[in-house]
């Protein structure tokens, strides 16, 4: 069963997100910020993460070039309603490998998980 | 502060409303207007700074009504309380809506990037933006009154 990091500030998200990956068969672990998530990372190896950009502590592009500056093959796919091209530019550059715009699309969540993992 | 940096807020909120509820909400739109005063909060207010091409904060005010109808919409079941899980919904709306009118500022020749949410919560909270103007409009929507309050400078550094 894969498992999926998801990083977001907001609890709410978390439990949504978290929610709809585990009636969905994979096993989810949280992390309420990018700093957080970078130590998560490197602790469970998780196969894939799910990674907001806006948040405290360390925002998710930095921690996106954490990560990936660690494990170039990280799947790491960002999800964020900051839609800017320069934002998701910026994702692509670092290492991303999707990026999925916020409100909450559980489909897109999905499929792009199964993208990658499977 | 330009007339036109509040309607990709308004146009957003309509959306993010629509989309996380499942089904389209109606909004009637009060009359806009320009403040000097301070803010006087609702139930619940959304805060949210930018920077950028444009700078300031943007505030989302709720009326418990509100708050407590969209929470329990997205989650279908009731919401009878104010918790910190209703704070962080809140929160994440105003940072979705915030969002997405960004990248529309961004259209607009105004890129910025936006702060964390901080929610305050309590009627009749009075917030100021020192020397900021707010371009004001209150709501009503299916879901209950709320109101957008957006005070932003052009950044011509």
């Amino acid at each position: 069963m894969a498992t999926v990091l998801v990083v977001d500030d907001a609890a709410f998200m978390r439990m949504r997100v978290a929610k709809l990956l585990k009636e969905n068969g994979y096993n989810v672990e949280e992390a309420e910020n990018g700093q957080v998530a970078v130590e998560k990372y490197s602790q469970i190896k998780p196969d894939m993460v799910l990674m907001d950009i806006t948040m405290p502590v360390m925002d998710g592009l930095a921690a996106l070039a954490e990560i990936t500056e660690k494990d170039p093959g990280a799947k790491i796919v960002m999800c964020s309603a900051l839609g800017q091209q320069n934002t998701v530019m910026a994702a692509i550059k670092a290492g991303a490998k999707d990026f999925i715009v916020k409100p909450y699309q559980p489909d897109k969540i999905i499929s792009s998980i199964k993208r990658f993992v499977g | 502060m330009k007339a036109e940096f509040i309607n990709p807020f308004i146009i957003a909120t309509k959306q993010v409303l629509s989309q996380e509820l499942g089904k389209p909400i109606a909004i009637q739109i009060g009359s806009l207007t320009m403040q000097k005063s301070s803010y006087t909060a609702l139930d619940m207010t959304v805060l949210i700074g930018v920077t950028g091409a444009v700078q300031g904060i943007v505030m989302f005010g709720l009326s418990e009504r509100a708050v407590k109808n969209f929470v329990s919409g997205v989650l279908g079941e009731p919401v009878p309380v104010i918790d910190a899980m209703v704070e962080s919904a809140i929160a994440e709306m105003g940072n979705v809506v915030t969002g997405i009118a960004s990248t529309e500022l961004e259209k607009a020749g105004y890129p910025c990037t936006l702060a964390p949410p901080t929610v305050i919560t309590g009627r009749g909270v009075m917030i100021s933006t020192i020397n900021i103007q707010r371009l004001q409009v209150p709501l009503k929507t299916d879901v209950g009154d709320m109101e957008i309050s957006v005070a932003l400078r052009e950044n011509k550094k």
